[in-house]
């Protein structure tokens, strides 16, 4: 059997995850803004007697590595070596596909062109000669359609015709595909670097990469030497980075205009256009971003103490049902790590998996990147990029994925600002606290408050950091897409993947905490681990059992409720003054919330920043509390 | 307040001083890349040298591989914009402290020194090569002439599709930047990055 493997490439919003789909089933995030899929996935599919892996990539205007997504897919095409690439061009603005089509044929990977949005285009007046295109670059083009499947069988044959094996491909890749003729000079040094290019990849390629300032590529030249004596020659033109780009663009313009036929139309209404007048207007778009970040909140809060309620009543009847059986040590550890499991599931799973919901429709509608660009000049006051929204708003629902989702930033730096601000975002399992103990014994009015004072000592970190820090962030450069429907299919597609981190990683370290938990209890420890740390109590102003669930409650957050109630019994308004529940309530959910946040932090950062990060915002939580119920008692 | 036919009739002789310089043929598409503005008003003004018999297109037999060539009387025409340009040069080397200022000042003027010269200077005090920036570009509509970025932003709004010489759109302007549509395509850019983007005003006519 033979085996290929593919890359899926394209500009964001262009439809490459929906195609990945239709070629291999809903096993993707598909999105209407750019920078969901950061990973690339991939998957494997069997056609005759070829296994093509297709590999999807997140959405890209270029190959060159200047931001994270891009350094993914030069990854993926150079490093571990693709047999071909399936780019997928959108008909609308083809010069822009072009642009990356170019640049993959002078890496000499054999490349296919699927060419999206044929009908769209066509209402607009825009006429597409794919045959033509086809002879002018010499790869196959094939239009598609991602509402219909005909055109599948089509892809899958130019795939199999244009993409030899590996073994075979040097020989017959030395291609006849277009190349880009540049000016004479930039030819001229072209040629004189190609002659110290080592390796396996072409040698005008990794030249012009050289003469492009990609310092990656530098590896692959045997003496560093031959940059400068090229451009040396190049005196007269200083900007040859910007020439080569150019006059890439220039010639993908050059090629688009050959082929495409505008038919003029009458000017089409646009009612995207009128939409965006409010949404993106000085004042009415931050405050609609704000309301419709309430009403989510108020769905999320309404419906998911609906869910939890039906969840909860049936896990306490199932767990009722076990704890009858004899009372063995297992049982008792067993029960709890159920326990758990069970708070875990009825707690979380509604908030988070309705959140990622209807955070995937914002997206598909394409209200998300309006969002950002109206959160951009807020956080943009605190340093951080216009994309950082994205990570942070997800924190909302859990601090795991939301951790992962920090790499849409382009650099590491502004990834670990974000993440350090997830601190004071509080998640599915702290809104639970925070409403569930603070808003069920003292009202809704100091649960808000608590909701507010997150914000306050958020913004002080985030300033604090900004001053001693500095951050140079991404500016502002963003496609605004025009408002889609939705399909349901795709945003349940994608609220799954944002939900699976949670559901095969969070759901069992949530038993996990359960059990470890139960494990001190029957051996007595929790009070030994505890005593040590009173002064934090005296600190706080609390008894000292609170200190029980507020640190094992790092083991499993959504059972930092039951451990309250379990230390101070179910009356936990007469034995904290309102005060104290709010200090408790700060204490609680400022700061890495629990271990398995911590864990996917060194995933991302490593060791020694997760850890000092976690400490520190948990100290930073401590120490605020304290000051807070203090400076409140002193009125 | 440049016209259409304005532009159109420097892109004309940009194209005859270029070809005549070269001294040989040139590539079309070389062409489309040298003259920074609409590749619509190149194609037009190549069409209408070849119906005024100043240039030949001959192409082999790759489309792509076309090429301007002069006849006998655009060669004529060419040497003597040709000639223009260097008594403009050397007269405003005299005049002007820097180089740069100097071939600009030519490159506006030889397009216009031999009608009425009074009434074309007052043009170019709103009509300069460079542009305005994005962000004091006060029409609705204009032509991209120039993006002046490190070459990773460069590169990047290039690839988006916000290349010099295709027509721009601001649709609004808002606190953090500017939202401008190209081809149908809609982008927000932050003032720092529009503010490097210059822009050549022009009036349909």
């Amino acid at each position: 059997m033979k085996n290929l493997k593919i890359l899926l490439i394209g500009q964001p919003n262009v439809g490459k995850s929906s195609l990945f789909n239709v070629l291999v089933g809903p096993k993707v995030v598909v999105s209407n803004y750019p920078g969901t899929t950061v990973e690339v996935a991939q998957t494997e599919k069997i056609f005759g007697n070829t296994k093509i892996m297709f590999e999807d990539t997140p959405g890209i205007y270029s190959i060159s590595d200047r931001s994270e997504e891009e350094k993914v897919t030069e990854r993926a095409l150079f490093e571990e070596e693709a047999d071909g690439a399936i780019i997928i061009a959108d008909a609308n603005s083809l010069e822009r596909s072009l642009y990356m089509v170019l640049q993959i044929l002078e890496a000499e990977i054999p490349t296919i062109i699927a060419l999206n949005f044929v009908e769209e285009a066509e209402k607009r007046g825009i006429k597409i000669d794919c045959e033509k295109l086809e002879k002018l670059l010499n790869i196959p083009v094939v239009p598609i359609n991602l509402l219909t499947k005909k055109w599948v069988n089509k892809l899958v044959d130019a795939i199999l015709k244009t993409c030899p094996e590996r073994s075979r491909r040097i020989k017959e890749v030395a291609r006849r595909d277009f190349k880009i003729e540049y000016d004479d000079h930039i030819e001229r040094a072209i040629s004189k670097i190609s002659t110290q290019a080592n390796g396996r990849l072409p040698k005008r390629f990794v030249a012009l990469r050289v003469l492009e300032e990609d310092e990656d590529f530098y590896k692959y030249l045997k003496n560093e030497k031959v940059i400068g004596d090229a451009k040396e020659n190049l005196k007269e033109h200083p900007k040859v980075a910007e020439d080569i780009c150019i006059t890439r663009y220039g010639t993908a313009s050059f090629i688009a205009e050959k082929v495409t036929q505008i038919i003029p139309l009458g000017k089409e209404k646009k009612l995207g256009a009128k939409i965006d007048r409010i949404l993106l207007h000085k004042t009415w778009g931050p405050l609609t971003t704000s309301l419709f970040l309430l009403a989510i909140f108020g769905i999320l809060l309404y419906l998911g103490n609906l869910i939890q309620g039906v969840l909860m009543s049936l896990t306490e009847s199932l767990l009722f049902s076990l704890g009858v059986a004899e009372h063995s040590i297992i049982t008792i550890i067993l029960v709890q790590g159920l326990t758990g499991l069970a708070i875990g599931v009825s707690i979380a799973l509604p908030y988070v998996f309705l959140f990622y919901l209807l955070f995937g429709l914002l997206e598909d509608i394409g209200l998300l990147s309006r969002f950002i660009v109206n959160a951009e000049r807020f956080l943009k006051k605190i340093g951080l990029p216009g994309k950082s929204f994205i990570p942070l708003a997800l924190g909302l629902g859990c601090t795991v994925p939301a951790t992962r989702a920090t790499r849409v930033l382009s650099s590491k730096k502004e990834q670990f600002h974000t993440a350090s601000l997830l601190a004071f975002v509080p998640c599915s399992s702290r809104i639970a606290i925070i409403m569930g103990i603070v808003g069920f014994y003292e009202g809704i009015q100091l649960a808000f408050s608590v909701f507010a004072t997150l914000l306050v000592a958020g913004l002080i970190w985030a300033f604090g950091i900004k001053k001693f820090i500095h951050i140079k962030s991404e500016p502002l450069l963003l496609e605004l897409p025009p408002y889609r429907r939705p399909l349901i299919k795709n945003v349940l597609a994608k609220s799954w993947i944002r939900m699976k981190d949670f559901v095969y990683i969070v759901i069992p370290l949530l038993a996990l905490g359960g059990i470890a938990y139960g494990i001190l209890k029957i051996l007595g420890l929790t009070n030994i681990i505890v005593e040590p740390l009173s002064p934090i109590a005296i600190w706080l102003g609390l008894p000292a059992v609170t200190l029980i669930p507020l640190v094992f409650g790092f083991l499993q957050k959504d059972l930092t409720g039951a451990m309250l109630i379990s230390v101070l019994g179910s009356k936990i308004s007469l034995a904290l003054t309102p005060i104290q529940i709010y200090t408790f309530g700060i204490a609680a959910t400022i700061g890495i919330p629990c271990i398995i946040a911590l864990g996917m932090l060194i995933k991302e950062f490593g060791f020694k920043k997760a850890i000092g990060l976690t400490i520190t915002s948990i100290i930073y939580g401590l120490l605020f509390a304290g000051l807070l119920w203090r400076i409140i008692s002193f009125f | 307040m440049t016209k259409e036919s304005d532009i159109l009739k420097i892109v004309k002789e940009d194209i005859l001083e270029v070809v005549g310089r070269k001294n040989k043929r040139t590539p079309l598409k070389f062409m489309k890349l040298e003259v920074t503005v609409s590749h619509s008003f190149v194609s037009k003004a190549i069409k209408e040298l070849e119906e005024e018999g100043l240039i030949k297109i001959s192409s082999e037999k790759r489309p792509w591989k076309e090429y301007i060539q002069l006849t006998k009387e655009g060669q004529v025409r060419a040497n003597a914009i040709i000639k223009k340009h260097s008594v403009l040069e050397k007269y405003f080397f005299k005049e002007r402290r820097s180089e740069e200022e100097a071939i600009e000042a030519t490159n506006i003027l030889e397009h216009y020194i031999s009608t009425e010269v009074i009434d074309t200077i007052k043009k170019l005090s709103t009509f300069k090569k460079e542009g305005i920036p994005l962000t004091e570009f006060k029409q609705e509509e204009g032509l991209i002439a120039n993006i002046n970025l490190n070459i990773g932003l460069f590169e990047r709004v290039i690839s988006m599709g916000i290349y010099p010489g295709e027509k721009i759109r601001i649709t609004d302007k808002i606190p953090n930047g500017i939202i401008i549509e190209i081809k149908n395509k809609k982008f927000v850019l932050d003032n720092n990055i529009a503010k490097e983007i210059k822009v050549l005003e022009y009036e349909k006519s």
